[in-house]
């Protein structure tokens, strides 16, 4: 910097001297000019010539020759005249005008001449007048609108200032241009400040509300850089409780995005057809299907189960997957069947295979597992984990065997939640304390000293006390759980091989029905049973392969639904025909089904597979819903029943009576 | 934790016809967003403002009532609002796919 100044102002005093020389030139030409003239005139100033020389002598400036002095001098009459402050301008002029031109060159110093540069103050001035910048969109003429501020680096301070002024509305200029941020070059570049429109001031007794938004959302923008940076963000993000506003939300929003129907459609454009009429004919159609790519991807569904308060949330609790050890082994999701959305409600998941799942009948919050440890796991959907908020202990007090059977019974007030494990070990729980239970019996058959190997349950409905149980030796029982003879009662030697499935009939209708139950089982069989005899009523015998599952629908007496090996779901109508299914299909891709239900409503019937999938499938009309008559009708289709059954029998004995005669007789069933 | 916020929004991201989902704070400072900035705060900015107003109405006419949802159907798009004490989500989806 210091060698910058010292060459301008060597610049400098070259610059001034060759100013000098040019005026010299210039001076002598022109005292060369009006050398005739001023001859005369230099007579009376000699005087003069002689005061300036004195002047010039004692300013140390040695004198030239006296005709180009004279000359020089009378050229610039006024200037050695000059006053004093001059003189040593003109002093320099005239001296070294004649030194040079008369002697050689004098000694030249360097006078630093100082230069100073002050720019004048910018001064920031407001216009009030209407202002707006050429180049913006036009608006027509309203004097009294509202601010338009446009701002760029300095818009903070202007901004500042303004604060009096009236609300802010975000003008339709900056909507144009989607950049409102401050520090985009907005396509009006106004050059430095903002320019503020007049403001109608009657509005401005509307009050803060007008102003806060755009005023406080410009000081956002400012503070976004300011106060909200990535980390702040990412630990907002991690909050918990923007945890539970992000839950309840996302839900929310998932809910209404799935809802693809569109109100605004037109229909005079379009010429729609009318559903076919056949729809109602169809008995099975394939509704929608369930599954997540995460969580329920290749696990087998165990157990469903329907929220008692709400309809629609269908509980469904999963297997382990074996191709992803890490994952949990247990998963539980709610699923809702009300809304479009196809991810589940709720999951949960816990350590062990859950192999039975329920809802608390009572508290709709509640989800109860019964787990292939013997764990009991209570989930709570009000918190934010997905792991059980209650476990019951692994002891021996509890169970130590996989519980395939969880319900809970009871009514409002007095209520429990029985848990049955494979080891015949029958649990009575309070729901508050799942530390311990609160009964416990042993589920033996008073014949034989083992216990029953209990694979499902079923209460009647109505029941609180006696209860269906169906064992891995194929055999089914009833049992009570208080009185003198808490325990099992009967025996029904049912099937050949483990009972998969035990449901007792649930349809109510003025005819009651609820000693009917059925069975299925691995040995291709579903059995009709009834309480009162332990003998089968019928043997459902269509099937090809395990059958691991079948459900009454929940309000026609005389339909039910099985599943099997084989990916086929069967819908049976006992008015209809017992001996083939009304309805069947197998389901996509023939995947194992290991679980049906019936909907509530009992319209539709909802299948889980061993991949994890679950298949809702609308029954038709015809087929679903009982007709009025139907209870009448299916009490005699039981007494035909039960006359074939006696028929049987009486043939079945005399037969072998015959053939004990006749000649040995073979196995007859 | 924070990984499911990723997963569910990435669900809902990749939803037929969501354009992009903004997570606004109660003072309309976006935290979390899959649209481009300055369109983020311009929506931000102005939904939250739509949002107040909206629960004030909604107040004023019965002062134990509250906002829960928010739907803004225009001719080309969707604007869901899950609204909260503290923060707002907003859901911008065109419906017809």
């Amino acid at each position: 910097m210091a060698d910058r100044r010292a060459e301008l102002e060597r610049k400098k005093q070259k610059l001034a001297m060759i100013r000098e020389e040019k005026e010299r030139r210039k001076r002598e030409r022109e005292a060369k000019e009006s050398e005739d003239v001023p001859m005369r005139v230099t007579r009376p100033d000699k005087d003069l010539r002689t005061e300036t020389e004195e002047l010039l002598s004692s300013l140390g400036i040695p004198l030239g020759s006296e005709g180009s002095v004279t000359r020089s001098l009378n050229a610039t009459p006024d200037t050695s005249l000059s006053p004093i402050p001059d003189q040593s301008l003109s002093s320099t002029q005239s001296g070294t005008g004649p030194v040079k031109s008369l002697r050689k060159q004098p000694k030249l110093s360097v006078v630093s001449v100082h230069q100073a540069n002050i720019p004048p103050k910018e001064s920031v001035t407001y216009n009030k007048q209407t202002q707006t910048a050429s180049t913006t969109v036009d608006r027509e003429a309203h004097p009294l609108d509202y601010y338009i501020i446009h701002w760029d680096e300095e818009w903070d301070d202007e901004f500042q200032v303004e604060e009096e002024g009236e609300g802010c509305s975000l003008p339709s200029k900056n909507l144009e241009s989607p950049s409102i941020y401050p520090r985009h070059n907005t396509p009006h570049k106004v050059a430095g400040l903002p320019k503020v429109e007049m403001v109608r001031p009657a509005s401005a007794a509307e009050g803060d509300t007008p102003m806060t938004p755009g005023h406080t959302e410009q000081q956002k923008e400012e503070k976004i850089k300011v106060d909200l940076s990535e980390e702040e963000k990412q630990q907002i993000m991690m909050s918990e409780e923007f945890h539970i506003f992000f839950g309840k939300a996302s839900r929310i929003v998932e809910r209404a995005l799935y809802e693809d129907l569109d109100i605004c459609v037109d229909y005079t454009g379009t010429g729609e057809e009318q559903e076919g009429d056949d729809k109602s004919g169809i008995r099975l159609l394939l509704n929608r299907c369930f599954t997540d790519d995460r969580w329920s991807k290749n696990r087998t569904i165990t157990s469903f189960d329907w929220s008692a308060q709400f309809p629609e949330l269908l509980v469904a609790s999963y297997n382990n997957n074996e191709d992803v050890p890490h994952d949990p082994d247990g998963v539980c999701l709610i699923w809702n069947m009300k809304f479009k959305k196809t991810t589940p409600e709720h999951i949960f998941h816990c350590q062990s295979p859950v192999m039975a799942a329920c809802f608390a009948k009572f508290h709709p919050n509640l989800i109860l597992g019964g787990t292939y440890s013997g764990q009991i796991v209570l989930w709570d959907n009000r918190s934010n984990k997905r792991t059980p908020v209650q476990r019951s202990p692994l002891s021996a007090s509890a169970h130590t065997h996989p519980v395939y059977c969880v319900q809970v019974v009871g009514t409002q007030n007095a209520h429990n939640l029985i848990s049955i494990s494979t080891d015949g070990k029958f649990c009575t729980w309070s729901l508050d304390m799942l530390s311990a239970p609160q009964d416990t019996m042993e589920l033996t058959h008073q014949k034989q000293s083992r216990a029953v190997a209990v694979t499902s349950l079923s209460f009647p409905y109505g029941e609180f006390n006696n209860f269906v149980v169906g064992s891995e030796e194929g055999s089914v029982y009833t049992a009570c759980r208080h009185g003198s003879k808490a325990g099992v009662m009967d025996m029904f030697e049912a099937h050949q091989g483990p009972v998969t499935g035990v449901d007792t009939h649930r349809a109510q209708g003025h005819i009651d029905f609820s000693h009917l139950f059925l069975t299925s089982s691995i040995d291709w069989t579903v059995k009709l049973w009834s309480l009162k005899d332990t003998k089968p009523l019928y043997s459902f015998e269509d099937n090809g392969d395990y059958v691991y599952d079948v459900s009454w629908s929940p309000i026609h007496p005389a339909l039910f639904a099985c599943v099997d090996g084989m990916g086929r779901l069967d819908v049976w109508n006992l008015t209809n025909d017992t001996e083939l299914p009304t309805a069947s299909l197998v389901v996509d891709g023939s995947p194992a089904l290991n679980r049906v239900v019936w909907t509530p409503t009992g319209h539709q019937v909802v299948v889980g597979d061993d991949a994890g999938k679950i298949w809702i499938y609308d029954v038709g009309e015809q087929l679903a819903s009982p007709k009025s008559n139907e209870w009448s009708v299916f009490m005699h289709t039981l007494q035909e029943l039960q006359n074939n059954q006696v028929d049987q029998d009486l043939d079945v004995l005399t037969s072998l009576s015959s053939s004990i005669f006749s000649s040995p007789s073979t196995g007859i069933r | 934790m924070a990984s499911e916020v990723e997963e569910t929004l990435k669900r809902i991201q990749t939803h037929k016809g969501v354009i992009g989902i903004i997570i606004v704070n109660s003072e309309g400072i976006p935290i979390k967003t899959t649209l481009d900035n300055s369109t983020t705060v311009q929506y931000a900015g102005l939904i939250t403002q739509l949002a107040d107003k909206a629960r004030s109405t909604v107040r004023d006419i019965d002062p134990t009532n509250d906002l829960t949802f928010l739907r803004i159907r225009s001719k080309k798009h969707e604007i869901m609002v899950a609204p909260d004490k503290e923060y707002l989500l907003i859901v911008i989806q065109n419906p017809s796919g």
